[in-house]
């Protein structure tokens, strides 16, 4: 069914993809000076390098939920073990303060050291079990950080993380973490893509699809899966490096299960398999909530002024909070129902999603007549 | 046979029929808070923000806090800065007690212009704050986040109305030392307060040369068998919880239930009439001892007005820590007034040396920003209470 939604995204398609990705290039190199020109606030800026952390947090996931199909449900405690290698590396709880690209080499190692770690058992599991044991993986995780009080501080957290300093930089402004981020997205975006079409790339694809098929033209597997598991591992971990940098605190209240959670979320919502459609979930789904938020407590009383219907304001104001998740689930309901295929999928996903090609229908209706009539489906 | 279509179209109407509902009964609650200006005459106003949390599990900690500062918004209004009269404007915000949230609120009373800040409700939105205002060089003062690491870890900018963990911590041990017992269980909930206080008191027990067993429950559980089991091999003189009511209450039944005959102790979580009932029964938890953070209400100067004011303002009793945010507000005014400034800069200059006659008592701030009372005092400004007939009664 094409709905206005899809009609205008096909429209859009048309246009060469170049043009968009500098579009979004230079959208979020930009972004920062609206706040330094005065013409946005800087809560914006803050949240905007959130949204980053998030997208990487995205790109990552993608390469094991939505190019190999591995339902992972324990992201985050692969973010907690680079945000938490930074806090112990950088911080007066050992009185460390570790060069920044030792940290960086450490906290994604680390990451990929565990994600190696729990790929090994796990791997030979499919589909829900996987889910089951990722998401233990993550609750363990979360529950070691709470009670290894010697290293961790357990709930108390670790506070006061020093500011990387690269080369006599010292990265202590919003605007200066927004850059340090983009850049490192930037690297892994490109790193990702060339991946995603390179052998290894078109072997994951090949094991979402279909297993067995995959395994009998020459993939491995474990080794393709295991592969995938560490980069994205590594990933997270890079992204828990400097997102401790950026808040100078951390405690395991920062890794519960509803995060990960939230960036499966991402990646569904942009459409599995696809980088700009990660990096579109990550953005939508982090600053949608605060878009509301600010429309409602902000813009809205701003705009109307505060003689009109004062009560009805103040009733949004305050209760406003305890609905925004409603809106927002709200949302993604209306998603599911109208695109399922996520807001940027790839091609082969979308066409699995919806059967909207005639040929398939007509493949799919040949395919029920043929049945029962009894004779063999020969038609393509 | 519906089509596909008119599923879908029911599907849309129902979720808005369900957003719209909700968003009814939303806007049926609505409150005015106007604050009135007193006659005096206003050429000015200066915004304070109010970092606390009203939603979330300790939403009516945030409650307290947002209602008591209104009280004394209105109360302080019309103080006189450098030939200027200033009201107040409060800028309330909401981080639902979590530290993820707490930047982003931070960021949003910075934008807003705040000259000082007023919380956060929480240590570990405290911690993530900090650095923000920090930053900014926007002064803060929280009057209920207790962990000791907040002051020591050299922010200028930090000041707190409240009593530290270690404090509390050692006040609770020394009470169970004091009532002779040897053997005591020290149990948290592993969250960060229950966490550090239970440090605290362990330390304190086994500083008086007692034994201590360490154990732990998680917010949500039920059931504590396991812990039961330890305890009453272990044969305590004295079970002491820091944890939250509700987890007390059962894991409290759940020791009478197993015969083990206990003094049963806890910290300021537990203070809550509630415990009774969680506990099946008030019966089962007479007699329990606690230790409150803050200072005893019943030896405050002002406590009686200002408990009025808010039963007046709210319909409610004054929730725990409301007094310390009202002094908390108190003493950023004072310190404007002492340095005839209302730059963040001079706040913070003025809060080191400010001595405010608050609800509290007489105030001020060592150098690393913990609240002091003239004259010095530790542990022994703890307030203590026992549960007897169903309510907590203060002892001394």
């Amino acid at each position: 069914m094409a709905n206005p939604f899809s009609r205008i995204s096909n429209a859009l398609g048309t246009l060469p993809r170049w043009v968009y990705v500098g579009l979004a290039l230079a959208f979020a190199i930009v972004f920062p000076m609206l706040e330094y020109f005065g013409l946005m606030e800087t809560l914006w800026l803050r949240l905007g390098t959130r949204t980053l952390v998030y997208v990487l947090l995205a790109v990552g996931l993608n390469l094991v939920l939505g190019e190999t199909g591995l339902l992972h449900l324990g992201y985050v405690a692969f973010f907690a073990v680079g945000a938490y290698s930074t806090a112990i590396l950088s911080s007066p709880r050992f009185d460390l303060q570790w060069n920044f690209w030792a940290i960086l080499l450490v906290a994604t190692g680390m990451a990929m050291l565990f994600g190696f770690v729990v790929g090994v058992p796990s791997l030979r599991l499919r589909g829900d079990y996987l889910a089951i044991v990722t998401l233990a993986f993550g609750e363990i995780m979360r529950m070691t950080l709470n009670n290894w009080e010697t290293l961790t501080n357990g709930p108390g957290g670790i506070p006061g993380i020093y500011p990387p300093n690269i080369f006599g930089w010292v990265v202590d402004q919003p605007a200066e973490f927004y850059y340090l981020l983009l850049v490192f997205v930037v690297i892994i975006v490109a790193l990702v893509s060339n991946l995603k079409n390179s052998r290894i790339g078109r072997a994951w694809n090949a094991l979402r699809e279909d297993e067995i098929a995959a395994h009998h033209s020459g993939v491995r597997p474990t080794q393709a899966k295991m592969l995938a598991v560490i980069m994205s591992s590594g990933i997270a971990g890079l992204a828990g490096a400097i997102f401790a940098y950026y808040q100078q605190f951390i405690n395991p209240t920062y890794f519960l299960f509803m995060q990960s959670v939230i960036v499966v979320c991402m990646v569904v919502l942009g459409g599995m398999g696809s980088i700009p459609g990660a990096i579109l979930g990550a953005v939508a789904l982090d600053a949608t909530p605060e878009i509301i938020r600010q429309t409602f407590t902000a813009w809205l009383p701003r705009a109307v002024g505060s003689d009109f219907l004062p009560g009805v304001q103040a009733a949004l104001q305050t209760e406003f909070d305890r609905y925004r998740m409603l809106i927002f689930g709200l949302v993604i309901v209306l998603m599911v129902i109208f695109r399922p295929e996520g807001l940027l999928p790839n091609k082969l996903w979308r066409r699995e999603v919806r059967e909207e090609d005639p040929r398939e229908l007509e493949h799919t209706r040949q395919h029920l007549f043929d049945f029962e009539e009894g004779k063999q489906d020969l038609e393509v | 046979m519906w089509s596909k279509r008119t599923h879908k179209l029911l599907a849309l109407g129902l979720a808005v029929a369900l957003v719209a509902s909700l968003g009814l009964t939303g806007c049926g609650s609505d409150e005015t808070e106007e604050p009135d200006d007193g006659g005096a005459i206003v050429t000015d106003t200066v915004k304070i923000g109010v970092h606390t949390s009203l939603t979330g599990g300790l939403a009516d900690y945030g409650f307290a806090a947002a209602e008591a500062l209104k009280i004394a918004a209105e109360d302080f209004s019309g103080f006189e800065v450098d030939g200027v009269v200033y009201d107040i404007e409060l800028v309330i915000k909401d981080d639902k007690g979590e530290p993820a949230e707490a930047p982003v609120v931070a960021q949003q009373l910075i934008d807003e212009g705040v000259v000082a800040v007023i919380g956060t409700l929480t240590s570990g939105a405290a911690n993530a704050a900090l650095p923000i205002y920090q930053a900014a060089g926007i002064p803060m003062i929280s009057g209920s986040a207790t962990a000791p690491d907040l002051t020591e870890q050299g922010f200028e900018n930090f000041f707190r109305t409240c009593l530290r963990d270690d404090v509390q911590g050692a006040a609770l041990g020394e009470w169970a030392l004091e009532l002779g017992a040897e053997k005591v269980v020290v149990m948290d909930a592993r969250d960060d307060y229950s966490v550090a206080l239970a440090n605290e008191v362990a330390a304190a027990v086994e500083a008086g040369n007692g034994e201590v067993l360490r154990q732990e429950g998680q917010e949500g559980d039920v059931d504590f068998s396991a812990q039961v089991n330890n305890i009453s091999a272990f044969g305590p003189d004295a079970v002491i919880f820091t944890g939250y009511h509700r987890e007390a209450g059962l894991l409290f039944k759940q020791l009478v239930e197993a015969g083990v005959e206990t003094q049963f102790m806890g910290g300021d979580g537990i203070k809550s009439d509630l415990i009774g009932e969680g506990a099946g029964g008030a019966e089962n938890v007479e007699g329990t001892l606690c230790t409150f953070g803050g200072f005893a209400q019943e030896g405050m100067p002002g406590y009686e007005a200002f408990a009025a004011a808010f039963r007046d303002a709210t319909g409610e009793d004054a929730g725990p820590y409301a007094e310390n945010n009202y002094d908390a507000l108190g003493v950023v005014v004072t310190a404007m007034e002492l340095q005839d400034s209302t730059a963040p800069a001079d706040i913070i200059a003025g809060l080191g040396e400010v001595e405010f006659q608050g609800v509290m008592g007489t105030l001020a701030f060592d150098e690393i920003g913990d609240v002091s009372v003239p004259g010095g005092g530790g542990s022994e400004l703890i307030p203590r209470f026992e549960y007897t007939g169903g309510t907590w009664v203060f002892i001394q």
